[in-house]
């Protein structure tokens, strides 16, 4: 990892066909940060995570991702990092244990560390002796802890979360709230896209308002609230939307 | 690599444990030998059944010393025989099926005349064909082989008064012919027939049935493990681990043709027991694989070649089967686009097994020239002779082929691409509907 802002994004822009799904989005993240990202459905927040995570390739701008271009140099990004997909699918005929496993040793070299892995995993996860059913017995609920904590298992540097908490019930989203937290105070950086938008105010320490492709406002939840006399970050978006 | 092996695991149990897949694997084993079984008994048993309760009417018309020989002998050789005094065929036709027989006998006058005179005897046999059924066979097979035995009688009968000291065997059959095969200069025990009767079962059939077995079903697969990524909604997150493109692909080739190795050898088995079962029918039987022991084994170059041209043709079907997965929003769609493709590679594949390759039209020859997956039938069906040239030619551009489908579906599991293509799908699909809804 090179020194500097984990994540830069400058005037990126990225098209599918005739519809521009973002359009000239520049923002930075730094080390330790939670970022939310908030927006309306189509707003462009997945277009961007994914590009992001390496999945896809800007049309224009630039994206440098812990100090690595993320177009040219993406096998070098792809090991310090984790997607999680909004939708995130799991293997129906895998058990949660072999899963965890898999991937563990997918990122690391040694049996000991790929362990260590799986246990946290496990614990992140919640699942307890469900770990070891099959995978398409799981709950939605089950799936998302379990994609969660794959996520965060391999202690990575940048985690991209899309809608992380979706389809959780209130116990288990503040559960991953916890972990989310605790994975940044162990020296993570998160950046995140919610509906919860109560969710973002609570968790991030910077949020951006994505609209049609744009960042409409960017800041910390507590001085967008104050800038713009809003009750709640839900309040504050819709003013910025409407105007 | 090292990356490779959980991804090989990962392919490999999450195929082997879907219900769609062990399923397939698992029936033919089990329901193929079933099938002979169930055939072949119910073949015989009509066949038998056939046979036990034949009732033979007899228009006897000559009423001769000799054709009540015939009559008695056939009695005394297990046939219920009830003899109809009518005056011509069309009524004795009427009268045998009111009687319940299921076939009617005339001796023709005259028929003693012509056994003593030397000349042929005509004996017609009409058989009533209640259902187009074994049974009917059954009746045909049980008259035949009495009037064979009464025909050796006769014969035996007139070859001693016209002379006592000659053997009716010498006169009838008086050649001891014994046939064998050469076979790249070694004189093997065993007629044309027989040997041609192998090799074809063998190497033009059982070989080329195997691979095509083999094609089918990893193709098959493939398109399952890569189609299924889709419905789950896991391959995105596949496509953000730390592996490379080729990594992905090369588990799923890998784990798809261990599958279809095991599916492959599992259905060869079921296969072998189904004809084990049919050919274990009286009068249907004859040796498989007593044969392939005198045999010379095909020279060591020619199994090079065939593992060669084999694993090129997997490697390709298994690249056809990941891109269809890959573009496939679920499994149903992948098997619907399997066939598109099965087709055309199952097509060649017939051609060579039940014809001669340079008698096809050019257009047909050049069809199962450019697939990779025609170079192992070819050299199955050649390699106990020799592989002609074109085949051994046509190996390089087959592995040029190869690399190229490779190196396609390799490009299209690129992320930005196969987002892109299935957005592009899915698009196309919600417009289609929303021009439908307006209709």
């Amino acid at each position: 990892m090179r020194a500097g802002s984990i994540v830069v994004v400058r005037n990126l822009v990225k098209r599918f066909g005739d519809l521009v799904a973002v359009d000239g989005v520049s923002l930075q993240i730094e080390k330790g940060e939670i970022y939310g990202l908030i927006g309306p459905n189509g707003a462009g927040k997945t277009t961007i995570l994914r590009i992001m995570a390496a999945l896809l390739l800007p049309t224009r701008g630039y994206v440098e991702i812990l100090g690595y271009d993320a177009v040219k140099e993406a096998s070098k990004i792809r090991p310090l990092i984790s997607y999680l997909a909004e939708d995130a699918g799991t293997y129906r005929n895998l058990s949660g244990r072999e899963y965890l496993s898999i991937v563990a040793r997918i990122y690391f070299d040694s049996n000991v560390e790929a362990s260590r892995a799986v246990e946290e995993a496990i614990s992140i996860s919640g699942l307890g002796e469900r770990v070891d059913d099959r995978m398409k017995t799981y709950s939605k609920g089950m799936k998302r802890r379990l994609q969660i904590a794959r996520a965060l298992m391999t202690r990575p540097k940048l985690a991209i979360l899309d809608e992380p908490t979706s389809g959780l019930d209130v116990f288990h989203a503040k559960h991953i709230r916890e972990v989310i937290s605790r994975h940044v105070k162990e020296g993570g950086t998160i950046v995140l896209s919610s509906h919860n938008m109560l969710e973002v105010e609570y968790l991030c320490t910077r949020v951006a308002f994505i609209h049609r492709g744009h960042v409409l406002f960017e800041g910390e939840p507590k001085k967008i609230k104050n800038e713009l006399g809003a009750s709640n970050l839900e309040e504050a978006f819709i003013e910025v939307a409407s105007r | 690599m090292r990356r490779l092996f959980p991804l090989v695991e990962k392919e490999v149990k999450d195929l082997l444990r879907d219900p769609r897949i062990y399923i397939g694997l698992v029936i033919p084993v089990i329901l193929m030998p079933l099938l002979g079984f169930l055939i072949s008994t119910s073949m015989s048993s009509s066949i038998e059944a056939g046979a036990r309760s034949v009732k033979i009417a007899v228009l006897d018309c000559d009423k001769t010393a000799l054709s009540n020989t015939l009559l008695n002998l056939s009695v005394s050789l297990g046939a219920d025989i009830v003899k109809i005094d009518v005056p011509d065929l069309e009524v004795a036709i009427g009268e045998a099926r009111n009687l319940g027989s299921k076939a009617l006998l005339v001796i023709r006058k005259g028929f003693e005349n012509d056994l003593v005179n030397y000349r042929k005897a005509s004996i017609e046999v009409y058989v009533v064909m209640e259902s187009v059924s074994l049974a009917s066979i059954g009746v045909y097979t049980s008259i035949e082989g009495m009037l064979t035995l009464s025909s050796k009688f006769f014969s035996n009968m007139l070859v001693s008064k016209l002379n006592p000291n000659i053997s009716p065997d010498v006169v009838r059959d008086p050649f001891n012919i014994s046939a064998r095969s050469i076979l790249k200069d070694k004189i093997i025990e065993v007629p044309p027939q027989i040997f041609f009767n192998q090799l074809l079962m063998g190497y033009s059939i059982m070989i080329p049935l195997l691979l095509l077995i083999l094609s089918i079903t990893v193709v098959q697969f493939a398109a399952t493990a890569t189609a299924v990524e889709n419905e789950e909604k896991t391959l995105e997150t596949l496509l953000t681990f730390p592996v490379t493109r080729y990594e992905i692909l090369l588990a799923k080739l890998l784990g798809s043709s261990i599958l279809a190795v095991i599916g492959s050898i599992l259905f060869t088995g079921g296969f072998i027991l189904y004809f084990n079962n049919m050919l274990s029918m009286q009068g249907f039987g004859f040796p498989i694989g007593n044969i392939s022991q005198l045999l010379p084994s095909p020279p060591p170059e020619s199994f090079i070649l065939l593992a060669v041209s084999l694993i090129l043709a997997i490697l390709f079907v298994t690249s056809l089967g990941v891109a269809i997965g890959a573009l496939s929003s679920d499994v149903r769609m992948a098997n619907s686009l399997l066939v598109v493709v099965i087709v055309p590679i199952m097509v060649p594949s017939f051609l060579m097994m039940y014809g001669d390759l340079g008698t096809l039209p050019l257009a047909l020859q050049l069809l199962v020239y450019a697939l990779p997956t025609s170079y192992p039938i070819m050299i199955a069906r050649d390699m106990m002779t020799s592989v002609p040239l074109e085949t051994i030619l046509g190996i390089p551009y087959s592995a040029a082929l190869t690399v190229l489908v490779l190196y396609a579906t390799s490009m299209l599991l690129t992320p930005e691409k196969l987002l892109t293509i299935q957005y592009g799908l899915r698009l196309r699909g919600a417009r289609k509907r929303q021009i439908r809804e307006l209709d």
